[in-house]
């Protein structure tokens, strides 16, 4: 490191404070350059575009109307719909990711199976998460098809005389898209508590066993309290992502049937790409970004009490 | 489950309840994906035929020898290797130096930093596209290497960043102060000391990067021009025509493309499995 | 030493991209289409070269889609100045990239080298300035399936609505998972509006539109086709799955020998064929409404081509949609891409050659191109919003008068 003078004692001790003071701002230094250019500036122009009208898609400049898009969503019901639609299905992902994670994890730590049968179940378990959304909605889209394999199987067991329009019936889209992400979703809880399992101490169980704890017991008082900071987290991030997903709704309904599964994401592309009104797509986002926001408070203030 | 191995006389019970537990779980789990691998053997037509069938008479390679057959998509795959290693590998090194910042120093800011880089994922993508569009234009960076790279960051830097921090938070002090001790500058401590330790949790943060880098299509499109800088979801796409699809050369390609991801998965299951645990208990 | 790390890695990444900026001597013209990858392997760089070997001095690179996100490509690209020299478009997206001002006037290209335009098929105009030349035409025909036709006792393709209807009832048979029509509605994708339709009402002479306005209430052309769809849906005989059925989907299930008809793009032969080479099948005219004996609207897609209106370099594009317009290239065009050409001296080979192709240039000769979506302002929107009540519909959320005004109302806020 750099040479020291000895000759200025008090200037070394100054020198000295600012370089403890500098050096956590060094080791950041890359992740803030990075974050500060390729994040701020695109999120602020976001910002500036749902107070102006006449962006990017018009010859016309752009003129300041305050907060008057804000308006126009908050009072378009269609915005609404794709609200409540985001929630339904972001909040039974999240849950059911974390039903099934858990439950997966807890079978694949199960002391009953072998290493080598573990492991070769934890690899068709990860299945799911490995394939891009595209063909995920292509694949679902081919099992769900009126004459598809699950139609076949569903029509050969009689529990129905005709073909079930899994993704063209307005009351059953929406839940089916809802079970395609929870397919594709759950192996990243699933890992996690893997993981978070493996670090809970075996004195644990061993201590609730000799207070004559049952099974149920011994789940609800240690694992469940022990995956705590784990199952927050992953909530909160899995909440986050979902609202997002875009591409599986796209390419399965299109948002339709009707507006059956209009979300707040595929609701802010064809604001942007089909109706060319980047104003309100931009506000949109920023009202995505609000919401995101919310839930990412209770994150950061989950991370900071985990931490301590 | 291991808790209910006390009475022997249940033990055989739990057993089978366990393997019927995985087995219906790895059916839900596998079975699509079956269809999927099946199909990619099936002639297009093959694929819509009722009644379904997982094997049929139109069984073939061509898909598979139809895509690898073919530079441009073995270019796709190039890239797509090229592009999630070194992602991964950067985001690896930035946020190891970020996770060893919030986790050994307090500073100014701190919190607000936290709290700001944990927001950074919370803007939907979709929204960004065309302001960040011009921005890599603006930068010189489209159509490279190197505006996938840094987007992919950009999404993955937060998350490695928060299991960093929860890693080495893991860690006692008293290590550093040892080397600091005998001399030893913070950087290494760092990379002498709390990187050969933690790296379990690096590995995990890095398949899971890797995945992500790897399934982008959005940004891996808009932010290249020509086919020599794409990467397998787009290729992928590229078989989704105006009039119709390669379904079977589709398939194929996702069978393919998921191999790398699986492959490292086991790879580094060993690593993965006890890396996440100690990164995300604390994180 | 970290300092150093990260300026390597930064180095790194500057030097992989730098690349894209190397300076080139000759013009490099750019053109972004989705025709490439929709063409037989190299069948479309041959065109390319053949043009850079007859224009020395200028060098075509090919920018290629897939065709579901062209239209979006092409917005980022008019908006961040990346849009390329020419761009292949759909009729669709014209108005849009017009109000943009992304599109240059080819009026204006075309006075500059004094162009004759008489051999132009098409030119898409708006404010009295041509903005898209289609290259090449795909029409929509009814195909109709000879064997399911065969079994079901019927002689002859249906010629009118009625017989449509009496088609398609006696060829469905939902036991054994045969059904007469099948009808693409995603919302994805809903040029099924557009094609499958709406095509019905231009049949029959009929228009969605009075004094570029438009005009879905009361108006008797569209009303009836609107109860002739829902007629044969509440029948049972439409192919299920439609709230969410693509083109794509549509040729599949054809193919596969379960629909007796469907409106469809010729562009659609070959594949069938290639994928079953056993299915008879023949193309017929869209039937009209009974005892219409005028000429028939004959709806189409297009591949249009356009000059970006930030090109450096448009005397020189202008060259490069000369040439695809040229009697030779668009009969070659026509020719790989099995469609009809843009240029009305071109012939394709195939309507020689091929009875099937000849059935439908037939047709072609006999009716006019119908599609009056083409130039209107966010085309695709309006397909989306008439899609929704459309849908309600059918499913019987809602009545026949509501839907329309529905569909009007949510139309009328766009002009």
């Amino acid at each position: 490191m750099a040479k020291i003078s000895i000759s200025n004692e008090t200037q070394n001790l100054t020198w000295q404070r600012m370089k403890r003071q500098a050096v956590p701002f060094a080791y950041l230094s890359p992740t803030l350059l990075l974050l500060a250019v390729l994040s701020f500036i695109p999120i602020a122009t976001v910002v500036y575009y749902s107070l102006m009208n006449n962006v990017i898609i018009t010859k016309d400049p752009p003129s300041f109307v305050g907060l008057d898009n804000y308006v126009k969503i908050l009072s378009d019901k269609n915005f609404f719909n794709a609200l409540g639609n985001t929630l339904f299905f972001a909040i039974a992902s999240v849950i059911a990711h974390f039903v099934l994670g858990l439950l997966f994890a807890m079978l694949l730590n199960s002391k009953v199976v072998g290493p080598v049968t573990k492991s070769l179940f934890r690899v068709i378990y990860i299945l799911p998460w490995v394939f891009t959304a595209s063909i995920i909605a292509v694949l679902w889209r081919l099992l769900l098809y009126p004459n598809g394999v699950v139609n076949y199987f569903m029509l050969g067991a009689g529990f129905s005389t005709e073909p079930i329009e899994w993704l063209s019936s307005r009351q059953l889209a929406l839940p089916t898209v809802t079970f395609i992400n929870i397919w594709s979703g759950y192996p990243f809880y699933m890992v996690s508590f893997l993981a978070g399992l493996q670090g809970i101490s075996e004195d644990l169980y061993e201590a609730g066993k000799i207070d004559g704890a049952s099974g149920i017991q011994l789940f609800r008082f240690i694992t469940l309290p022990q995956l705590k900071p784990v199952i927050i987290s992953l909530a909160m991030l899995d909440f986050i992502w979902t609202t997002h997903q875009f591409t599986l709704i796209w390419m399965t309904t299109g948002g339709g049937p009707v507006r059956a599964t209009e979300m707040l994401s595929t609701f802010t592309y064809k604001l942007a790409f089909t109706s060319y009104e980047f104003s309100l797509a931009s506000t949109t986002a920023m009202l995505i970004l609000a919401l995101s926001l919310f839930v990412g408070v209770f994150y950061v203030r989950n991370q900071r009490s985990a931490n301590e | 489950m291991s808790k209910m191995m006390a009475r022997p006389t249940r033990t055989g019970l739990t057993k089978a309840l366990v393997f019927i537990g995985l087995i219906l779980g790895a059916l839900f789990a596998g079975l699509p994906v079956l269809w999927m691998f099946a199909s990619s053997f099936k002639s297009n037509t093959e694929i819509f035929a009722y009644p379904p069938r997982l094997v049929d008479s139109s069984f073939s390679f061509t898909a598979y020898t139809t895509v690898l057959g073919d530079p441009q998509q073995r270019r796709f795959f190039f890239n797509s290797y090229l592009i999630s290693g070194l992602v991964t590998l950067f985001t690896l090194i930035v946020g190891t130096l970020a996770g060893y910042s919030f986790s050994r120093y307090d500073f100014k800011f701190k919190r607000f930093l936290n709290l700001v880089i944990i927001g950074v994922q919370s803007v939907p993508p979709i929204t960004l596209m065309i302001p960040y569009f011009g921005l890599i234009v603006w930068l010189q960076l489209y159509n490279s290497y190197g505006a996938l790279i840094l987007t992919y960051m950009v999404f993955t830097l937060p998350y490695a960043i928060i299991m960093m921090t929860g890693y080495f938070n893991t860690l006692p002090r008293e290590l550093d102060e040892a080397v600091m001790i005998d001399g030893g500058s913070s950087f290494v401590v760092l990379w002498k000391i709390l990187v050969p330790i933690s790296l379990p949790g690096i590995v995990s943060v890095g398949v899971y990067t890797f995945m992500l880098a790897w399934n982008e299509f959005l940004f891996a499109l808009t932010l290249t021009k020509t086919n020599d800088m794409r990467t397998v979801p787009i290729g992928i796409q590229l078989l989704m025509g105006q009039h119709s699809f390669e379904w079977n050369q589709m398939l194929a390609m996702s069978v393919l493309g998921s191999l790398p991801v699986l492959i490292l998965f086991l790879v580094s299951q060993r690593y993965f499995i006890a890396g996440m645990a100690a990164g995300s208990i604390k994180g | 030493m970290k300092k150093w790390l990260v300026g390597i890695l930064m180095i790194a990444i500057l030097l992989i991209s730098g690349n894209v900026m190397m300076a080139q001597d000759p013009i490099t013209l750019e053109f972004a289409q989705w025709w490439e990858p929709e063409l037989p392997a190299g069948e479309f760089r041959a065109l390319m070269d053949a043009f850079e070997a007859q224009n020395p001095g200028i060098k075509v690179e090919l920018v290629s889609g897939p065709y579901s996100t062209t239209k979006d490509q092409i917005v980022a690209g008019a908006a961040t100045g990346t849009m390329s020299d020419v761009v292949g478009l759909d009729g669709a997206w014209v108005s849009d990239f017009v109000k943009q001002g992304a599109l240059a006037s080819l009026t204006d290209l075309m006075g500059a080298v004094s162009y004759d335009a008489s051999e132009l098929a098409a030119q898409i105009q708006l404010n009295g300035a041509t903005y898209m030349i289609p290259v090449v035409n795909f029409i929509y025909p009814v195909f109709v399936n000879l064997d399911l036709l065969a079994a079901a006792g019927i002689e002859n393709p249906p010629a009118t609505r009625s017989e449509f209807v009496d088609a398609a009832t006696k060829l469905t048979d939902a036991a054994n998972n045969v059904y007469g029509w099948v009808l693409p509605l995603s919302m994805e994708q809903p040029n099924g509006i557009q094609n499958d339709v709406m095509s019905w009402v231009w049949a029959t002479g009929g228009s969605m539109m009075k004094d570029g306005m438009p005009n879905l209430v009361d108006n008797a052309d569209v009303s009836s086709a609107m109860e002739f769809i829902k007629g044969m849906y509440d029948a049972g005989v439409i192919a299920p799955g439609a709230f969410s059925m693509r083109e794509q989907d549509k040729v599949e299930e054809f193919t596969n020998g379960r629909v007796g008809m469907m409106v469809d793009s010729l562009a659609h032969i070959n594949l069938i064929r290639e994928r079953n080479p056993e299915l008879k099948f023949a193309i017929t005219a869209l039937p009209a409404a009974d005892g219409y004996e005028g000429p028939r609207g004959l709806p189409y897609a297009s591949w249009g081509i356009g000059v970006a209106e930030n090109s450096e370099h448009k005397a020189e594009a202008w060259k490069l949609v000369e040439f695809l317009m040229s009697a030779e290239t668009n009969s070659k065009l026509s020719s790989i891409a099995n469609a009809f050409p843009g240029n009305v001296k071109a012939t394709p080979d195939f309507v020689q050659t091929d009875e099937l192709f000849a059935a439908a240039f037939d047709v072609f000769q006999k009716g006019f191109l119908a599609n009056e979506f083409v130039g209107l302002p966010v085309a695709e929107n309006l397909m989306r919003e008439f899609d929704e009540p459309f849908q309600l519909y059918l499913d019987g959320g809602m009545e026949l008068s509501e839907f329309l005004s529905a569909a009007q109302d949510a139309w009328t806020g766009h002009f």
